[in-house]
């Protein structure tokens, strides 16, 4: 009797442990956070605008009446070295957005941050398993249907340098030489991002949107890419490098 | 799902003075007749009951049983299927709703067009023997509608294999400028809107909240479930049928002349080769997807089930008949010069006499599974 006393004492100790409230533990706490696409325009960083005519220091003119991109399997990397990587990682960042285009990664791991790194388009293996809900969603018309897969970046408007006084960058393509999945890292500078509960610290990025055009790219030649290609992979390295970081908001 | 019972406990009542051995009163048509016939041979009285359950329901009430499962009868000597309905499980409320989805013009920006007017049943679900399909506003395209069945043998879809899950497929047809012109926006719309898609969409997905995904899935449950594998062939395959002496010299001359490329019980080897076609100035074929130049006019081997029930032929339909094809084979390399980017196998034609070619028509013959042209389960539903 006084031997299954002693065990019933002992789980009772044991289940007791387990019953902890687990917002006391800080492993378990959580917070979300925002990063920002500021859109500028030139390494100046001037403002960029939809709808209105920017000139590139190429010379060459060009209004945009769209400019989207899919962000896609960010990654945060703690000050101590390790990772977390966000589950079902996806999103749109649309740069008709006001007045910023921002997105939220929710259940972030309390902690301070030193490194973000997110994919620029959608991995491959969610171009091929068929069909998808949320970013991923076809109704986004971030998609080609007639040659599966996403449409990475997708730019249009008009420009009196190109000969169709259009130009139309739907870029995409994850396979082989014509892969245009592009990745970035973006470290702070030393900075530090602080995730806890109730704040939303923000990572706060400039996007160079005349990028497409850096390395001498003209319009009177490339103004149509429509699938996977050459083309799409150079303006998929073109547009990643324009993308930098700016500052922290904790 | 109460309201059920009442008309059960009658027809079971009805079922058994039917005497099982009779199952006349319960026959439907084609492939799932003969599945579930053969079912309920294991367990006949769960299975007509299960059957009976599930009709009386359809027509008693709108809440029914949103889990009853759906398994294909599928020939063991069939390849192993490439899609098995994983996270999209196959449900009769579900099979009933792509049906719907299928036949309905509103998935075309005009309403003009449903997947089943150019996918029609009576030809094997390819088109009405036209060369190049018409879509929205009268505009033509520049392929041969594919028949729609033994899609989930399919590793790829389309004739350039642009398509790579069967789930996506719809989606090419329905965003084509020269087919039903629509976006998945509007097709969206289009369902939230309607007066009775969200409730179906509820019993089969249990949220109204109608998702592209959800969309496509059904699709995919009906499309995916019309298997064709009733044909003669399959019959003589299975020992219930014989071939005729003609046939016979005909299968032996198909697998020693074709089979090299319509390999296999779907008569495909899934491949994309150019069987030396003269270009016909609006295709690139392969190429299109790759850029690779050697796909240039590489279309896929399309499977030669019901084929002749699918004229006209060739992936723009040039030809109307089997024999012009086999003559296009025939005198490829010989008496017509065999373009560069001629498939090797094919560089020198096939040698055929005209009696081979009569033989070999006689077996693609055999290849036609006529229930699938007239099984109810496949057809345009009747609305109430």
């Amino acid at each position: 009797m006084k031997k299954l006393l002693s065990i019933a004492i002992v789980l009772l100790a044991f289940s007791c442990s387990k019953d902890d409230n687990p917002s006391d533990n800080p492993a378990d706490l959580k917070g979300a956070l925002e990063i920002k696409f500021e859109h500028v325009w030139g390494q100046n960083a001037a403002p960029f605008a939809l709808n209105q005519e920017m000139t590139h220091p190429s010379g060459q003119k060009m209004t945009f009446t769209t400019l989207k991109y899919y962000i896609s399997n960010i990654k945060l990397k703690k000050a101590d070295g390790t990772d977390w990587i966000q589950p079902e990682s996806y999103y749109i960042v649309d740069a008709a957005q006001t007045p910023e285009a921002k997105i939220t990664i929710p259940d972030v791991p309390a902690g301070d941050y030193v490194e973000v790194s997110f994919l620029i388009g959608v991995d491959s293996l969610r171009n091929t398993s068929g069909a998808q809900v949320g970013a991923l969603s076809p109704e986004h018309g971030m998609f080609w249907s007639w040659n599966t897969g996403y449409i990475f970046i997708k730019a249009e408007g008009s420009s009196p340098d190109s000969p169709t006084g259009t130009f139309t960058y739907h870029i995409g393509g994850f396979q082989g030489e014509h892969n245009a999945i592009r990745s970035r890292t973006i470290n702070f500078n030393g900075a530090v991002l602080m995730v806890k509960p109730n704040a939303k610290p923000s990572i706060h990025l400039m996007v160079n949107a005349g990028r497409f055009w850096h390395g001498g790219v003209q319009l009177s030649q490339v103004n149509r890419v429509h699938m996977p290609g050459a083309n799409a992979s150079m303006l998929a390295t073109n547009f990643v490098g324009g993308i930098s970081f700016d500052h922290l908001h904790n | 799902m109460h309201q059920c019972w009442l008309p059960i406990l009658l027809e079971v009542f009805l079922l058994i003075t039917c005497t099982i051995n009779k199952l006349q009163p319960f026959r439907l048509s084609g492939e799932t007749a003969s599945f579930i016939i053969r079912k309920m041979k294991a367990l006949k009285y769960l299975c007509i009951l299960l059957l009976y359950f599930f009709y009386s329901c359809r027509k008693v009430t709108d809440s029914f049983n949103t889990d009853e499962k759906l398994s294909l009868e599928i020939p063991a000597y069939f390849p192993q299927p490439k899609y098995n309905f994983e996270g999209n499980p196959l449900t009769r409320e579900g099979f009933e709703l792509g049906r719907r989805l299928f036949y309905d013009p509103i998935l075309s920006i005009d309403s003009s067009l449903s997947c089943g007017s150019c996918h029609a049943q009576v030809h094997a679900f390819a088109d009405h023997n036209v060369s190049v399909s018409v879509g929205v506003f009268g505009r033509k395209g520049t392929r041969n509608a594919l028949p729609t069945f033994n899609l989930i043998f399919m590793p790829l879809f389309n004739w350039d294999g642009g398509v790579n899950h069967i789930e996506m497929q719809p989606t090419a047809p329905l965003l084509n400028h020269d087919e039903m012109d629509i976006t998945m926006a509007e097709v969206l719309r289009r369902l939230r809107n309607h007066p009775e898609y969200p409730k179906l969409f509820k019993r089969v997905f249990g949220t109204d909240e109608i998702s592209a995904r959800d969309f496509l899935y059904a699709l995919t449950q009906f499309q995916g479930a019309i298997i064709s594998s009733d044909s003669k062939y399959d019959k003589y395959l299975q020992g219930k049928a014989q071939l005729t002496a003609e046939e016979l010299e005909g299968l032996a001359l198909f697998y020693q002349h074709c089979s090299s490329c319509h390999a296999g019980p779907l008569q495909t080897d899934f491949a994309f080769r150019s069987n030396g076609l003269e270009w016909n100035r609006h295709e690139e074929g392969r190429y299109h997807i790759t850029l690779d130049s050697a796909d240039f006019q590489k279309f896929r081997t399309p499977s030669l089930r019901n084929v002749a029930l699918t004229r006209p032929y060739m992936h723009d339909g040039r030809f109307n008949t089997l024999q012009a094809v086999l003559d296009h084979y025939s005198e490829l390399g010989r008496s017509k010069p065999a373009p560069d980017y001629t498939d090797p196998k094919l560089k020198d034609g096939i040698p055929l006499s005209e009696s081979d070619k009569e033989k070999i028509i006689a077996f693609l013959h055999t290849l036609s599974d006529f229930s699938l042209l007239s099984n109810s389960n496949y057809s345009e539903p009747r609305l109430k």
